[in-house]
């Protein structure tokens, strides 16, 4: 029993550990040990005896797996729990795991879809829609674009992700004892449904602005159907072959663009 | 070209530590790679308009057909992170190196077709290079377990900073093997085929691959999603619109 209370510098510290979290991730603790990892400034604290440091790190070093984005949540949950303990309470090593359990499952469950099935996809989308819709020069000059277009990749993500990651151990260990509350007021689930939309707004913009660009005869209305669909062949080639092959074999996007490349390289040569 | 190799390396390592480590900061997503690369080996201001629309392009196309909108469980072990910087890397150097024996209109589409090929494979054979520091990981687990139970919390830190250390020397030496590679066999492959890569060919297997890449497009943002035929349905219209009535006031 120490009494020594957490101090923000040291929620600071884990919050900047808290983005190496998956450093040495694996199958059998998933981030266990990055969260054992992230903690150590608060257990130092807490724990000034090296045996007693020593057992609340190894009380750590257990399976955790929750989304990066969010393990400062359940890093401030267990801050707390240890300053509790820490200072005489009769919490034992079941109560802290069940809590962070209880806390990383859910955070799983809801920032998966956000973060990486949603917000990563769009946020790239709207780097390519920089491309498409920046102005770039045609004679002479850089085009900055291949500035501002990964710029606008990072900010979309980066203006959702940040606010979560920076403030996510200080309100963790604020909210400890009613880790509800903590993920009612994320509105995780909220945020993926506009998201989303946005997503599919977007793509129908790419693909408007790709047709317009690409179509040689879409400024000339009075060009035959038949020559403006035949003119895009190629495209609906290589469309055909990524939809027909994504359909059957979600994810494998590398070797659909490889089969594509590989088609198209057959064809062009034959024709 | 050491120079050049040193910044792809040192490059390929952040990129790395961005996806294996949890920055997660989408520095590891292929366009932003790719720019990334871009500017670091933009050539002289001679070509400087190519070199610098050559790794917008191969970004563009390895960012649609790389995004993987599943969960992490269920991706495929790809290196992701470098593939754009790779890709890139590959066209430009080679580029550099070898252009002046290709026709002049073929050229620009030629170097993203060859770095969308190059960043595709590099993505496959990286995430074997990936698996080694998946598997070493696993090991550091008993060894992690130990110093926890001896008390030897600070050489516990230094097993993790070496963890990082090590997913950055891996993605450096990988984004610097794999682009060296790519551009000897592209030294070696290319001025024999400077005779088949004629303009329309190339626009030929560039409009391909673009057209793959808005396959995965639309599975990435819209199959499966809730309402998303309807939200596509107005990015159309409103593209639509608003182009018409831009080109009226430009008119």
């Amino acid at each position: 029993m120490t009494g020594e209370r957490v101090k923000r510098l040291d929620l600071a510290a884990v919050s900047s550990r808290s983005i190496e979290i998956q450093a040495l991730m694996n199958p059998e603790r998933m981030q266990g040990l990055g969260f054992g990892f992230a903690l150590l400034p608060v257990l130092r604290r807490l724990y000034p005896a090296p045996e007693e440091l020593a057992r609340a790190l190894k009380r750590h070093l257990t399976y955790f797996a929750t989304h990066p984005v969010l393990a400062g949540y359940v890093l401030g949950v267990a801050a707390r729990l240890e300053e509790r303990r820490a200072a005489g309470e009769p919490i034992d090593d079941s109560e802290i795991d069940t809590a962070k359990r209880s806390l990383a499952s859910p955070l799983a469950a809801l920032g998966d879809p956000l973060f990486w099935v949603t917000l990563r996809p769009f946020a790239g989308l709207v780097g390519i829609l920089g491309i498409v819709f920046v102005p770039s020069p045609y004679a002479v000059g850089p085009d900055l674009r291949v500035l501002l277009c990964p710029l606008l990749t990072l900010l979309t993500y980066n203006a959702v992700a940040w606010p979560y990651r920076v403030f996510a151990v200080a309100r963790g260990y604020a909210h400890a004892d009613r880790p509800g509350d903590i993920l009612r007021s994320l509105d995780l689930a909220e945020l993926n449904r506009a998201l989303s939309r946005a997503g599919a707004f977007g793509f129908g913009v790419l693909l408007t602005a790709a047709w317009m660009t690409l179509d040689p005869a879409s400024r000339a209305w009075g060009a035959s159907v038949i020559a403006r669909v035949a003119s895009l062949a190629p495209l609906w080639i290589g469309g055909f072959i990524g939809f027909i092959g994504l359909k059957r074999w979600p994810g494998r996007g590398v070797e659909v663009g490889l089969a594509v490349l590989l088609v198209a390289l057959l064809l062009a040569w034959i024709l | 070209m050491l120079p050049e190799m040193m910044s792809v390396a040192f490059l390929g390592g952040t990129l790395a530590l961005d996806r294996n480590v949890g920055w997660s900061l989408m520095l590891s997503q292929p366009l932003v790679g790719a720019c990334l690369a871009g500017i670091l080996l933009a050539p002289g201001s001679d070509i400087e308009i190519w070199a610098l629309r050559i790794p917008l392009g191969i970004g563009a196309i390895l960012q649609l057909l790389l995004t993987d909108a599943s969960l992490p469980a269920a991706q495929r072990p790809h290196d992701t992170a470098t593939a754009g910087v790779v890709g890139t890397s590959v066209a430009l150097l080679g580029m550099g190196h070898i252009d002046h024996d290709l026709a002049a209109s073929a050229s620009g589409l030629f170097w993203i077709v060859v770095g969308v090929a190059a960043g595709l494979l590099s993505a496959i054979a990286g995430g074997w290079v990936g698996r080694l520091h998946r598997a070493r990981s696993r090991g550091d687990v008993a060894r992690a377990d130990r110093l926890a139970e001896t008390g030897a919390v600070a050489a516990f830190e230094r097993l993790y900073w070496g963890g990082i250390l090590r997913s950055f020397a891996l993605g450096a030496f990988w984004a610097w093997g794999a682009s060296l590679l790519g551009v000897a066999l592209l030294m070696a492959c290319v001025p024999n085929l400077v005779a088949a890569a004629t303009g329309p060919r190339v626009g030929f297997v560039f409009a391909a691959l673009t057209g793959a890449g808005l396959a995965a497009g639309f599975h990435a943002h819209v199959r499966g999603r809730p309402k998303a035929w309807r939200w596509l349905a107005l990015g159309v219209i409103v593209t639509l619109v608003l182009t018409t009535v831009l080109f009226r006031g430009a008119a």
